[in-house]
């Protein structure tokens, strides 16, 4: 048999198109019946501000590479302009189907349940216009800034991102031309605007029809002919992907100077918008025809979040869970004491994040603790965390903290905070040169009767009590001394001092892990083609890195089976001849984001798990600080290989993916229904139970006290 | 017993490294940090003799961070040396000064026998394996970057050890002088080797085979580290599987090498030119094995504090060593064995028994036993001049485990054992090295030494049975012989002046005669 060639393009999926099958997925979840009508409201929700961060990022990282004439195929074999005209296409569809379920599913419903959304200002009664039209005065009108536009006032700035109405007007008693007139849907102001209810139902209407009902207002001496809401998605003010390969970020440098910065790459208009007045956008803000969406419902749904919080509907909501303690570290314990008798595992949101924000407060407060190390990379605002490595450094511990500045969208907040560390006395680090610090590692230093102890969390999901309620993680407590060893050893390397010679348990990004990774899977390759047990379960976010892929394929081939549990991004493709028939993926999207990265290894009937930080990206892999920690005690490989095994029966939330690229939902003929989100839920439930003591006052037999001296 | 943590640093020529260890229980000793930064410090002094103002800055804010770190274990002591980079700088007064007022940490500098004693000492610390090697013929060969130190043992017992200026960097630095091809490298290392190498076979070797060599340094270590992991007792290759790396590293390009070894490329020349002359040095001594206990300097500083502080009690009698280099010296240098066996046992009852008197301790006394075993060594050079030869010849013969300042004080013990004492001021300018309590012990080592080398002045070992005692202000020498004494007692009439302006306690000389 000829040697297969594993990098074929064709074997692989482009990455931008698997993210918009993503987007896709939980669109779907919008679409679904069976899930309570508000919670669809919120995924498409998160569809739109998913899509806005992709077209910021991922597109205009394609636009770049587009200006610099940079055509260098990638996996899937496309070149950046090919992929940009496949991805408008594609985004077009999403949008399609974005405002179809908007208009023909959500709306309706939404109306049968007793919320009536006034789509435009026009069906307005005329009690509910007066209304308006008074909180118009009261509280519109005062913040905003309308900008006309004639021979003497050029074209204004267009916001990115922002929400803008659009009009056509004509001088009073003058002349024939039509002037140009923007003003900016003010985003400090409520998108819902609710009116007073007569009756069952209630009534929104959305800030911009407001605006466009008294737009006249705004230009008094001008006649309105036409307004329209259209917004726009610069590529502008962002740094360099680190996604990129490195000459690209080469190449884009040297364009940096003739690349035109704040080019328009999205232009969404109000379907049906005045012919004249798009032609006005269009040339001056310079949108291609294949960057224009014509909208036919309210730009930009992320507004949906907010009518998910609208008060009432509680009905039409799934009710709040509520993170279960962890019945190893019960209230008021002792950590330390806890993770001394044995390695503890946790699982977010199911079990409550709290014992991890105690490790740090009960560590700042500890005689015995010398010295406290942590990273961070995404902290929640009013951090208990932070609170607690302040009160530390305050209480003489050495404390020292990692905070990755470049953590995307959040520069400005972490700049906050870490500069607050620093006042507490805490040793801020700022992380490497180059590399995102990604890893999730806390070390507590401890001296105790014999010598010094080091007591390590390792996590999957960032250090944030708020998204702790909402991603799926995994964290490990462990005071195992040769994870300390390592644990140590990294936030040497990470305070810039060298490598150490050896790492005992832990694997890091950019250095080792990818090679840590490919001898892993390559050892279930050569297993199988000794005719032994072979297989891999891995779970993640995101599956784009080709190194990675290809040893999947090459494993797949010589027969080891292989199921992954991809949420996102996933550039390999199943069931080819030859190549990837072993491999099954399938993608979960359900109420909790699932994040945690667990990786299962049969190894010859000898399991191995880990679990880390990384997803099987590039980036990940080569231009990060990450780690991946084995987890060794049987009970918890245990709970993993449970977590793995859950995901793999789910039938409810689970999304196949299939030979020709798309994703299905599971064929449930013969099959039990199964939701594993819901089934870790019921089991944290029940574990938290059993860890309970009963407490005295829920006996219901009372024992007479018996005097001691008869 | 309490835990006790001490830091070790080591401010070397390419890294600055930290160790922190922990001692608990009796010879309990467990590294608990390691922290490395690399800074050349070497490439600034061995270019201008002196460190730049920038890296002096960098040096100063590591150290503090030193500092901070040894403050968060809480450490009870630290001791931080500094070796050829420092050694070697023009002003290091000045600096050293500078970076204690700055950091709070002072730094002792090492001269290349005390380091590579330390050196030495971190392999002993790896206990059994060390102790299991040496039994056969073994060399230790302390790789650095400047020189090279190859040390042999014989039946445990540390005998010679030679200093080589094949220094990793060094042969560098003339490879880049010759411009050579990549493709002729390893026979150019070769040729460079081996011309010094073969001196040493002469001097130490002969036909003698040596069978296991333990390598210290910082390329094959931190490989055998990483291959082998922390169990030192595991990282011995074999001569063959160590030709096998040595065939990889011909063949590979610099990043298969990296990659291969796991080692950063810009340590590949570097590691390749540690590599060949390894390789030579084992084909020269017809080697069979190669240890790699993966040691560094900071274990050797930890060893010998836990050493001095009873924290550990070491199997290997070091200063067994020492003695035993001298006595090779000492026949090299065509030096009578008996002559200076029967001296070493008369000083070394005159120091005892004076103890009270001369309040010189363990230390001073192994400077009286190397004077005594290297006392005539001048000799080969010249009847005559027997003084200044002597010294000459001990100033210029590293002796493993002494510092340069005790190595002077030895050398002048000698010589005015020979010539006229000098004053503290008459020394002509060579005293500015030593302190008047070095000179002190110079003065009251040198009385014993000539007080003792008088009985023995017919070198005919007459006096062998010399016991002393202290009776008040008199030292009184018993002598059991049959043999006339009389020279002897003329000579020892002669000496006393000296030991009475030194101790003020006048030397009796007694003869028992039993029949």
């Amino acid at each position: 048999m000829a040697e297969k060639d594993f990098s074929n393009p064709a074997y692989y999926m482009n990455r931008e198109l698997s993210w918009i099958l993503f987007d896709n997925r939980v669109l779907s979840e919008a679409r679904d019946k069976s899930i309570p009508l508000f919670e669809r409201l919120k995924f498409l929700s998160i569809t739109a501000s998913n899509l806005d961060e992709f077209f910021m990022v991922r597109v205009a990282s394609l636009k770049d590479m587009v200006n610099a004439g940079y055509d260098k195929k990638d996996i899937a074999g496309m070149t950046p302009k090919a992929q940009l005209e496949a991805l408008s296409t594609a985004i077009h569809k999403l949008a399609e189907v974005q405002y179809s379920t908007y208009n023909r599913s959500l709306l309706p419903q939404l109306e049968q349940n007793g919320l009536h959304v006034i789509k435009s200002h026009e069906e307005l009664t005329p009690e509910e216009a007066a209304f308006v039209d008074q909180y118009f005065e009261e509280n519109v009108y005062p913040v905003l800034t309308p900008m006309a536009v004639d021979s003497s006032r050029p074209f204004p700035l267009i916001r990115n991102k922002s929400l803008n109405i659009g009009a056509l007007m004509r001088k009073k008693n003058h002349d024939e031309d039509l002037d140009f007139a923007t003003v900016q849907v003010p985003s400090v102001l409520a998108r819902i605007v609710e009116l007073p209810a007569d009756g069952e139902t209630r009534k929104v209407i959305l800030l911009e029809e407001v605006i466009e009902r008294n737009i006249q207002k705004l230009f008094l001496n001008y006649d309105i002919l036409c307004a329209h809401p259209f917004r726009i998605m610069r590529n502008a003010d962002l740094t360099i992907e680190e996604d990129e390969a490195e000459d690209l970020l080469k190449e884009i440098e040297k364009q940096l100077k003739k690349r035109q910065r704040g080019e328009v790459i999205r232009l969404e208009i109000e379907d049906g918008m005045d012919k004249r007045l798009l032609k006005i956008l269009r040339k001056e803000l310079g949108v291609e025809e294949q960057n224009i969406y014509a909208i036919d419902g309210p730009l930009d749904l992320t507004f949906l979040m907010k009518m998910y919080g609208l008060e009432g509907f509680s009905h039409l909501k799934t009710p709040k869970y509520e993170p279960q303690p962890v019945p190893e570290l019960p209230a008021g314990c002792n950590i330390f004491d806890e993770i001394r008798k044995g390695d503890i595992l946790l699982h977010h949101p199911y079990q409550t994040f709290t014992p991890v924000v105690e490790f740090i407060r009960q560590a700042s407060q500890d005689p015995e603790v010398l010295a406290i190390k942590q990273t961070l990379y995404r902290v929640s605002g009013n951090s208990p965390i932070i609170a607690a490595l302040a009160q530390a450094a305050d209480n003489g511990k050495q404390v020292s903290v990692l905070v990755e500045l470049k953590a995307r969208f959040d520069e400005e907040n972490n700049i906050v905070w870490a500069r607050m560390l620093e006042k507490a006395g805490c040793h801020v680090i700022y992380g490497l040169v180059g590399l995102k610090t990604h890893s999730k590692i806390t070390l507590v230093v401890r001296r105790e009767e014999d010598g010094i102890r080091r007591y390590v969390h390792l996590g999957t999901g960032n250090y944030n009590d708020a998204t702790a309620k909402l991603y799926t993680d995994v964290g490990l407590f462990t005071c195992s001394e040769s994870i300390g060893e390592d644990a140590t050893a990294v936030f040497n390397m990470l305070s810039g001092y060298s490598e150490p010679l050896k790492w005992n348990k832990l694997s890091l990004a950019p250095l080792w892990l990818k090679g840590r990774f490919l001898a892993l899977i390559e050892r279930e390759k050569k297993h199988a083609e000794e005719g032994r047990p072979a297989r891999i379960i891995a779970k993640m976010n995101a599956l784009c890195d080709p190194d990675v892929i290809k040893a999947l394929y090459e494993a797949s081939a010589a027969g080891v089976k292989i199921d992954l549990i991809v949420r996102g991004i996933c550039c390999l493709k199943v069931g080819i001849p030859g190549v990837s028939e072993n491999i099954t993926v399938r993608s979960i999207v359900g109420n909790f984001l699932e994040h945690a990265r667990i990786f299962y290894f049969e190894n010859d009937e000898n399991y191995e798990i880990y679990c880390g930080s990384a997803d099987w990206m590039p980036r990940n892999l080569e231009r990060r600080v990450e780690i991946l920690f084995p987890v060794e005690r049987q009970e918890l490989k245990e709970g993993l290989l449970h977590i793995l095994q859950n995901q793999l029966r789910d039938t409810v939330k689970a999304q196949v993916l299939q030979p020709d690229g798309s994703y299905e939902k599971v064929d449930k003929r013969g099959k039990e229904s199964f939701n594993a989100q819901e089934a870790f839920c019921e089991e944290a439930v029940a574990h938290a139970m059993e860890g309970q003591e009963e407490p005295v006052t829920s006996r219901r037999i009372f024992i007479p006290e018996m005097p001691q001296d008869i | 017993m309490a835990v006790r943590t001490f830091a070790a640093i080591d401010v070397g020529s390419f890294e600055l490294s930290m160790k922190i260890f922990e001692f608990s229980g009796k010879n309990n000793m467990k590294e608990i940090d390691h922290i490395v930064k690399r800074l050349a410090l070497g490439s600034d002094t061995y270019a201008n003799g002196k460190i730049s103002i920038d890296k002096l800055e960098e040096l100063c804010r590591t150290l503090k961070e030193f500092s901070r770190i040894m403050k968060s274990y809480r450490v009870d002591a630290y001791r931080a040396y500094g070796t050829s980079a420092i050694r070697e700088t023009k002003n290091n007064a000045i600096v050293l000064d500078q970076i204690e007022q700055r950091t709070g940490i002072r730094i002792e500098v090492l001269s290349n026998s005390e380091q590579r004693f330390l050196d030495y000492k971190s392999v002993a610390s790896k206990g059994e394996t060390f102790r299991k090697i040496i039994v056969d013929k073994t060399a230790i060969v302390d790789i650095g970057g400047g020189s090279i130190q190859i040390s042999l043992f014989d039946n445990d017992t540390l005998i010679a050890t030679q200093n080589l200026k094949l220094g990793v960097l060094r042969v560098q630095e003339r490879l880049n002088h010759l411009n050579a091809k990549s493709g002729q490298m390893e026979s150019l290392i070769d040729e460079m080797a081996s011309a010094q190498l073969s001196t040493f076979k002469k001097l130490y070797l002969k036909d003698r085979t040596i069978k296991n060599i333990i390598v210290v340094d910082d390329y094959l270590s931190s490989w055998a580290v990483r291959k082998f992991g922390k169990d030192v007792n595991k990282s011995i290759v074999g001569i063959a599987e160590y030709e096998k790396i040595m065939e990889n590293m011909r063949t590979g390009s610099r990043s298969q090498i990296a990659s291969m070894l796991d080692i950063a490329e810009d340590k590949v020349p570097l590691m390749f030119i540690s590599t060949v002359i390894l390789r030579r040095t084992a084909l020269l001594m017809g080697t069979e094995n190669i240890w790699a206990p993966g040691v560094t300097l900071c274990d050797g500083i930890a060893y010998e504090y836990a050493e001095k502080n009873k924290l550990l009690t070491g199997e290997h009698d070091f200063e067994k060593d020492i003695l035993a280099c001298a006595v090779n010296i000492s026949k090299r240098y065509m030096g009578s064995r008996k002559r200076a066996e029967t001296l070493d046992d008369i000083t070394q009852t005159i120091f005892d028994s004076m103890k009270k008197i001369h309040g010189l301790g363990k230390r001073e006394k192994l400077y009286l036993r190397l004077a005594a075993i290297l006392h005539d060594c001048g000799k080969y050079i010249s009847m005559v001049n027997l003084g200044e030869d002597s010294y000459n010849i001990i100033m210029s013969t590293e002796i493993i485990g002494l510092s340069h300042i005790e190595r002077e004080i030895i050398a002048n013990v000698v010589r005015f054992n020979h010539s006229p004492f000098l004053y503290y001021g008459q020394m002509g300018g060579r005293e500015s090295m030593l302190s008047t309590n070095d000179y002190l012990v110079i003065a009251k080592l040198t009385a014993i030494l000539r007080l003792a080398n008088s009985l023995d002045r017919s070198h005919k070992q007459k006096l062998k049975g010399v016991k002393a005692q202290l009776k008040d202000n008199d030292l009184v020498l018993t002598v059991d012989t049959q043999e006339d004494i009389t020279l002897e007692r003329g000579f020892f009439e002669e000496r006393t002046e000296f030991f009475q302006e030194v101790f003020s306690v006048r030397p009796v000389l007694k003869q028992r005669k039993q029949f």
